[in-house]
């Protein structure tokens, strides 16, 4: 396989990667962000404290835990092995599982920050005509943080796409399974091959940059609307 | 709309803020019941719990012996499933939709309609504005909306907190004449809550009372407007209705007139109602409101005087405070209450069944009557 095709095949891995992590970001962030926003315990600081984890934590960490649980001879990967038929650790769910847990912070905290701020009276006033509760999220919550949800899902996609730490430790290096950008740009790197490097590293900044601006531009303007629209 | 519910049962206790409500009472409803009391003093939180809003509520609470909650039977409807109407102070319009779209959010969600939303926009005088943006309404414009989408989800008990406390004076008055307009053609039951007690003798036909987190039974009106008299709570006023007779467009006054049984009857003027709106009142009851300090006491008939109105009287109650006296009179059937100084009150040497005149000015006598053809508040 020639470095360009190697290369394509590893662009491919980390988006789909990443557009999965994202979908199931958004599945299990959402209520997540909600049970966080609405509750009102002061056990509540130390569920926020394990979200916020993969800030602080050197990714190595993560993934050397991550690594342990998957492997064969744990409950986790045992379960994994019987109800699937294949090993969990360096295979392409391990790396999705990883990146979830990596990124969830990035999902989870703009969306509860957002529905803090909501509140309840939209909740009640819509309640009061007669809509049950996920009738309320889809005809009120979701459109009333419209911009949140954009911020968070842009987030969790280009931190996943970053990952180099947690992958490399529980994924490997198999090409079209675990092979991602990162770690393909390690390789160029560790081989000498500058050149391959420079393609990847000049790739990844400038798409970066450009989703990040794109997140800022749109967020910008959501959330002006979206603050005025909560508030008036 | 299903048969009019008439009467709300209410047993419960719910702490709240630092302190408790407990509510122990069967209010029978009326075209419109009135909540008065101060800021903080729970009255909001009974709507809330009769709504469904607050689910730590520890009791009983039921809609004409349909069951809403039972803590002890374990039983709470939600309040999405209640059927009640509830207006906020704070209007609570849905920011992404718009005029039109915010009263389909309540007429899409019921099985059955009876109410069309153009009939609607109609009663609430909202035709001009329905596709308009609801972020950009005046604050009663944005009440007008919030009132005709409780209503587009056909609820069977409509609840109103101070929904127009924000308001301007006229504008208020506007709302108010189109809230009892409403209540009239659609004859829905309403809990109107309220701190102002202009407003409530207004728009109420009865009254109740919620201090310190207990309320008290519903009295008429005016009743319930005389017995806070003696509370000292509030200015002391006398609170009546009077049947339009005429108008005096060349002095700037209107002549009421006060029903009694005997024939001689009493008039009371008050400075001209306006006039542009059809029809021109005459025969109509109207509520006015007359504050204590507002009237005086003659012995005398006050014969050679710039007031207009005067009223022969019989005290039938004095009250001394430290600082006046309040006197409680009869004319015909209706009471009045007047407060003078304890000087005056001594100087005069009344006493009760002792028979005096009462004088106030035309413009002692409060209405909120407004009229005029289209609001644009």
């Amino acid at each position: 396989m020639t470095d360009i095709s190697a290369d394509l095949l590893a662009l491919t891995t980390t988006l789909k990667m990443a557009a999965i992590t994202t979908v199931i970001l958004l599945l299990i962030g959402t209520p997540l962000a909600w049970y966080l926003a609405k509750w009102q315990s002061r056990f509540k600081v130390f569920f926020e404290a394990i979200v916020a984890l993969p800030l602080v934590l050197p990714p190595t960490v993560l993934g050397f835990y991550l690594l342990l649980a998957f492997s064969p001879t744990s409950l986790p990967g045992q379960f994994w092995q019987s109800a699937t038929g294949s090993q969990l650790a360096f295979s392409f769910s391990a790396i999705v599982i990883g990146s979830v847990l990596y990124s969830l912070p990035f999902v989870v905290q703009p969306l509860q920050k957002a529905f803090e701020q909501l509140g309840d009276h939209h909740l009640e006033a819509a309640a009061m005509l007669g809509a049950g509760p996920i009738d309320r999220f889809f005809s009120v919550v979701l459109p009333l943080t419209k911009a949140s949800f954009i911020t968070a899902t842009a987030l969790g996609f280009a931190h996943t796409v970053g990952e180099f730490g947690v992958v490399l430790m529980i994924g490997g290096n198999i090409p079209g399974e675990t092979r991602v950008l990162s770690i393909a740009l390690f390789d160029h790197v560790e081989a000498f091959n500058y050149a391959n490097a420079h393609l990847l590293s000049a790739g990844l900044l400038i798409a970066s940059l450009l989703l990040l601006s794109m997140v800022y531009l749109l967020g910008n303007n959501f959330n002006k609307r979206q603050q005025s629209a909560i508030n008036s | 709309m299903s048969a009019t519910p008439n009467y709300l049962t209410l047993a419960f206790k719910l702490a709240f803020n630092g302190f408790e409500i407990a509510v122990d009472q069967n209010i029978h409803l009326s075209a419109i019941t009135g909540i008065y009391g101060d800021s903080g003093s729970g009255k909001s939180t009974l709507l809330r719990v009769i709504s469904g809003l607050e689910q730590k509520a520890i009791g009983h609470v039921s809609l004409s012996g349909a069951l809403l909650q039972d803590s002890e039977q374990k039983c709470f409807i939600k309040a999405e499933n209640r059927q009640i109407g509830l207006v906020f102070q704070d209007s609570r319009l849905f920011p992404h939709l718009s005029v039109y779209q915010n009263l389909a959010y309540g007429a899409k969600r019921q099985k059955q309609s009876t109410l069309s939303i153009e009939k609607v926009l109609t009663l609430t005088k909202l035709n001009q504005l329905q596709h308009q943006n609801v972020t950009q309404l005046s604050g009663g414009e944005k009440q007008r909306v919030s009132i005709a989408r409780a209503l587009l989800a056909e609820p069977k008990l409509l609840l109103l907190d101070e929904p127009f406390s924000a308001l301007d004076k006229t504008t208020k008055s506007q709302m108010l004449t189109i809230l009892k307009e409403i209540q009239q053609q659609l004859q829905l039951p309403m809990l109107y809550v309220s701190h102002s007690l202009s407003e409530l003798q207004y728009i109420a036909d009865q009254l109740i009372v919620v201090s310190a987190g207990k309320i008290s039974q519903a009295y008429p009106i005016h009743q319930a407007i005389h017995q806070l008299n003696s509370s000292g709570e509030t200015s002391a006023k006398t609170s009546l209705s009077l049947t339009v007779a005429e108008h005096l467009p060349d002095y700037g006054l209107t002549r009421l007139s006060l029903p009694t049984s005997q024939d001689n009857v009493c008039s009371i003027y008050l400075p001209l109602l306006e006039q542009t709106a059809q029809p021109n009142l005459i025969g109509h009851q109207l509520r006015c409101i007359i504050y204590a300090r507002d009237i005086s006491i003659s012995l005398t008939k006050p014969e050679h005087s710039s007031i207009v109105n005067h009223l022969s009287a019989t005290i039938s109650a004095i009250a001394n405070s430290k600082t006046h006296a309040l006197i409680t009179l009869q004319v015909a059937e209706q009471q009045f209450y007047a407060q003078i100084s304890l000087w005056s009150a001594n100087r005069m040497a009344l006493t009760t069944k002792a028979n005096v005149y009462i004088q106030f000015k035309a413009n002692a006598v409060h209405s909120h009557h407004y009229t005029e053809s289209s609001p644009n508040a």
